[in-house]
């Protein structure tokens, strides 16, 4: 199996087969629109792509944090939530300053990203351990206060609804707003992905690489690293406000603040690791599979189980999603153990984990 | 050039420097030599501004250094070379040599830099695409030399380049140090290896539990019985 494996890989297969499937990505609607005029029964795959690239970006999203810089953070639900709510702000009735969700995309980012420049700036001095202190309680905070401000972001009812974003009228009658939600956000994660990658390649990225490797030699090159940090923890932020933006347009609402608790932080971290820490193809994978899993595979298979077991879907251990954090968990302890460098890592991420730093006499 | 004046500095309670004074003119090659623990390493960090001092002057070129953050003092042409070499292991020679010139916006210059660094330490060449980490302990201390000068220094400070090198090496890198002064970078060396450092200094400082006990030209501290006695096993 394992050289088999080896031998698509040498070969290109593997590359192949994803290449193919990146480019069949924006004719999935399509597809799904073909089969549903055929058979009367869409297959709604276009739906559970949307979520998945949204994740995708917030993953992106805290590699630029924790992967890039090495910021251990584990509130990036905090920001996704922030953008959430300026797009609910900015789009919903309710106010009076109604953007719209084309203001509303460029705004989300902005506030998501200042509220990154204000809690980066104090805390990011703090080491490791401290910093994910901070940042885990900010999550919290923000959540709670989400909840708890009734009068402006309508506590646990969220704000909704959220109006489907101003399309050019041909593109509103031919293909629809829901698609044309697809398509952009698509687009944002490519432009994304693009934008990081060139980053990498920056002086900036280079920047990155030196810090992780030796803070002091790096101040001793006339790097400056406490900005550095904070650029990418703002950048990072930034990109989670943009990713909530998508989100509550998509839904139409802000959704419940709970929704943006400990445990979403969490998730987006395992895409991480389990794709690979500061590795842009890794962070993709993760949130495939880690979106995949939750939105394909556990309905899935929640169906199958229930029909085993005989009907009774009010026994929690029926609905295959209350399993899913055993599931996970049982995932991120195998790839401490094999393979801590992740799936799909980048190169030089996956040799720091391996090879000690050479020892200097 | 760089004037350092009564600095005092302290790590929490433990005092290290006690008002230390010392002068670095264009163009020299100055010696700060001294015992394991002296306050050597402290004295340059204090400069390069990584350590606050707790008390005195810090002039380079006529400013004070002192409030100024590190990176601010590098771009003054202030720079330093840590202690124990300090290469960034996993990238390559070449993307050391590139993280030194990360303050300059002068292409051009930092070619021409790229290849002097290579014609004085041409192994650095052959090893161009290498990760540093996989590099010779003496090649790692060149290349950590060679990181400093890409950063186009007016006084580069070197913290024992000689440590833990085979005496051939340490010959090799002393006559770089030698060469990159002719050609005008002034250079303020830290050293544990005494006679080594006092030969191609035009000045000495000695430093003992943070003070400065001694200090005479090259030759004149060379000749002195208690530098011999002391730091020359004589």
């Amino acid at each position: 199996m394992a050289a088999l494996w080896q031998r698509l890989q040498k070969q290109g297969g593997i590359e192949l087969l994803i290449r193919v499937v990146l480019l069949l990505y924006p004719f999935f609607p399509v597809l799904d629109w073909a089969v549903q005029s055929l058979t009367g029964q869409g297959i709604r795959l276009d739906r559970q792509l949307v979520n998945i690239f949204i994740f995708g970006l917030l993953a992106l999203a805290l590699n630029l944090q924790v992967g890039y810089a090495g910021l251990l953070q584990l509130g990036i639900a905090a920001f996704f939530a922030i953008g959430a709510m300026t797009t609910g702000v900015l789009t919903v009735e309710k106010y009076p300053f109604q953007l719209g969700f084309w203001g509303a995309i460029l705004v989300a980012p902005v506030m998501a990203g200042a509220a990154g420049l204000l809690l980066g700036a104090p805390t990011l001095r703090l080491r490791g351990d401290y910093l994910a202190i901070v940042t885990l309680g900010f999550g919290e905070v923000m959540r709670i206060v989400l909840l708890n401000l009734e009068n402006i972001t309508d506590g646990p009812r969220g704000l909704n609804p959220i109006a489907e974003p101003w399309l050019p009228v041909f593109v509103k009658d031919t293909i629809g707003a829901e698609k044309a939600i697809y398509a952009f956000a698509l687009f944002a994660l490519v432009a994304a992905v693009v934008l990081l990658r060139l980053l990498e390649r920056s002086r900036l990225g280079r920047a990155f690489v030196a810090l992780r490797e030796d803070e002091l030699a790096a101040a001793c090159m006339g790097l400056d690293p406490a900005r550095i940090k904070l650029l990418a923890f703002a950048g990072g932020a930034a990109l989670a406000g943009l990713a909530g933006a998508l989100y509550a347009t998509n839904l139409t609402t802000t959704a419940e603040p709970n929704t943006y608790d400990f445990n979403y932080s969490v998730m987006v971290l395992c895409c991480l690791i389990i794709g690979g820490l500061g590795s842009l193809r890794g962070a993709l994978m993760g949130a495939l599979l880690l979106m995949g899993f939750d939105n394909v595979v556990s309905p899935l298979l929640t169906r199958v189980l229930q029909k085993a077991i005989g009907g009774d879907s009010n026994f929690v251990m029926a609905s295959f999603s209350n399993w899913r954090w055993i599931i996970f968990g049982a995932a991120l302890v195998l790839m401490m153990r094999l393979r801590p460098e992740g799936l799909w890592p980048s190169r030089r991420i996956a040799k720091e984990l391996h090879e000690p730093p050479a020892e200097v006499a | 050039m760089l004037n350092v004046a009564n600095m005092s500095a302290s790590y929490g309670a433990i005092d290290v420097l006690k008002g230390i004074s010392l002068r670095v003119e264009e163009g020299e090659i100055v010696t700060l030599i001294g015992a394991n623990g002296a306050g050597k390493t402290t004295t340059l960090m204090c400069i390069s501004g990584l350590h606050k001092p707790r008390s005195g002057q810090l002039t380079f070129l006529g400013q004070d250094i002192v409030p100024m953050a590190p990176h601010h003092i590098v771009r003054l042409g202030l720079v330093q070379s840590p202690e124990g070499r300090k290469v960034f292991p996993r990238m390559t020679v070449a993307e050391n040599l590139e993280m030194g010139a990360y303050t300059r916006r002068d292409p051009d210059g930092v070619k021409t830099d790229y290849e002097r660094v290579y014609s004085l330490f041409p192994v650095l060449q052959e090893r161009k695409t290498q990760p540093a980490g996989t590099l010779s302990g003496g090649e790692q201390q060149m290349l950590a030399v060679g990181r400093a000068m890409m950063a186009k220094p007016r006084l580069l400070l070197l913290d024992e380049p000689s440590l833990g090198l085979a005496p051939l090496i340490v010959a090799r890198i002393f006559e770089v140090i030698q060469t990159l002064n002719q050609q005008g970078t002034t250079v303020l060396l830290v050293e544990q290896n005494a006679r080594m450092a006092l030969r191609i200094a035009h000045r000495g400082y000695v430093l003992e539990t943070g003070t400065v006990t001694m200090e005479g030209t090259g030759v004149e501290l060379l000749a002195d019985s208690r530098v011999q006695a002391a730091y020359l096993g004589e």
